[in-house]
């Protein structure tokens, strides 16, 4: 039995009731807005040093990675026991809409592809990849706050070999410049004009009826009704 | 271009690596770039297209 079998039955579709559709409960979006406010923070205290805007970075970035990671925890919960993390999951209609998609935009013939459910293949392709990337980034992180000094702990690099240390350094590293290019991508996103009814979702929650019958699969996302 | 950033080893006999290289920054900057103007020229003359149809 799937999670969306065992849900509590949802109210119908088009409700002549409501304009609105919820899309972002409030406390997603203040999960949202926080953690673009923590990555930003730690790529800021992270790269600006690099580039040559010298400050004291190391407090500000290791105390931000801290909140990043206590965010992505209550996430994982939240996902897990409270939210259809499947909706979050590769399906075998996204991955036929999505090449006949990428076929209509190359100038192909065929079928016209389906629309998606809560969430398009490619965010559900970028949430995959964000979430490897930040994954890693605070795993190699947390290992790395052995190695200095805090008010909670002493440091103590004797935990790895050098050898191990670059590795786990360079985990970081790595992963963390990637994520400026998906941030990039992300922005790029929300900015674009055919995507604000999406970004204006992740600032008031909800999406119009019209949006949500032009955009989205009715029968593969039946949100509540907002009160 | 360096993947790696190195240093000597604290026996003086070997370089061992200490991360990635920063030098690799512009080129990620790059990627999101060629992204971001890729899709957008894609976007635009599927749009174009779509009109003349």
């Amino acid at each position: 039995m799937t999670a969306s079998e065992t849900r509590a039955p949802v109210a119908p579709v088009v409700a002549p009731s409501s304009e609105r559709v919820l899309r972002h409960a409030l406390f997603d979006r203040i999960y949202h807005w926080v953690m673009a406010a923590s990555v930003l923070t730690l790529m800021g205290s992270a790269f600006l040093p690099i580039i040559g805007f010298k400050f004291e970075w190391l407090s500000l970035h290791w105390m931000t990675g801290i909140v990043l990671t206590v965010l992505v925890l209550i996430h994982i919960v939240r996902a897990l026991i409270w939210q259809d993390w499947r909706a979050m999951l590769l399906d075998g209609a996204d991955i036929r809409d999505g090449l006949r998609k990428t076929k209509a935009a190359l100038g192909g013939s065929g079928p016209a592809p389906g629309k998606p459910g809560k969430y398009k293949i490619a965010q559900k392709l970028y949430h995959f990849a964000a979430a490897v990337l930040v994954l890693a980034i605070i795993a190699s992180g947390l290992l790395m706050l052995l190695k200095i000094d805090t008010p909670f702990w002493k440091r103590n690099p004797y935990w790895f070999d050098s050898d191990t240390w670059g590795i786990i350094y360079a985990v970081h590293g790595f992963a963390s410049m990637a994520m400026i290019t998906l941030v990039m991508i992300h922005i790029y996103f929300a900015l674009r004009p055919d995507e604000w009814w999406l970004t204006r979702s992740m600032v008031g929650g909800t999406v119009s009826r019209e949006d949500y019958a032009e955009h989205c699969d009715t029968s593969r996302w039946r949100p509540e009704d907002r009160s | 271009m360096e993947l790696f950033r190195y240093a000597t080893s604290i026996y003086g006999d070997s370089k061992v690596v200490i991360g990635a290289s920063w030098e690799l920054l512009p080129w990620f900057v790059a990627a999101g770039a060629a992204f971001i103007i890729v899709h957008a020229a894609v976007k635009a003359i599927a749009g174009r297209r779509g009109h003349a149809h």
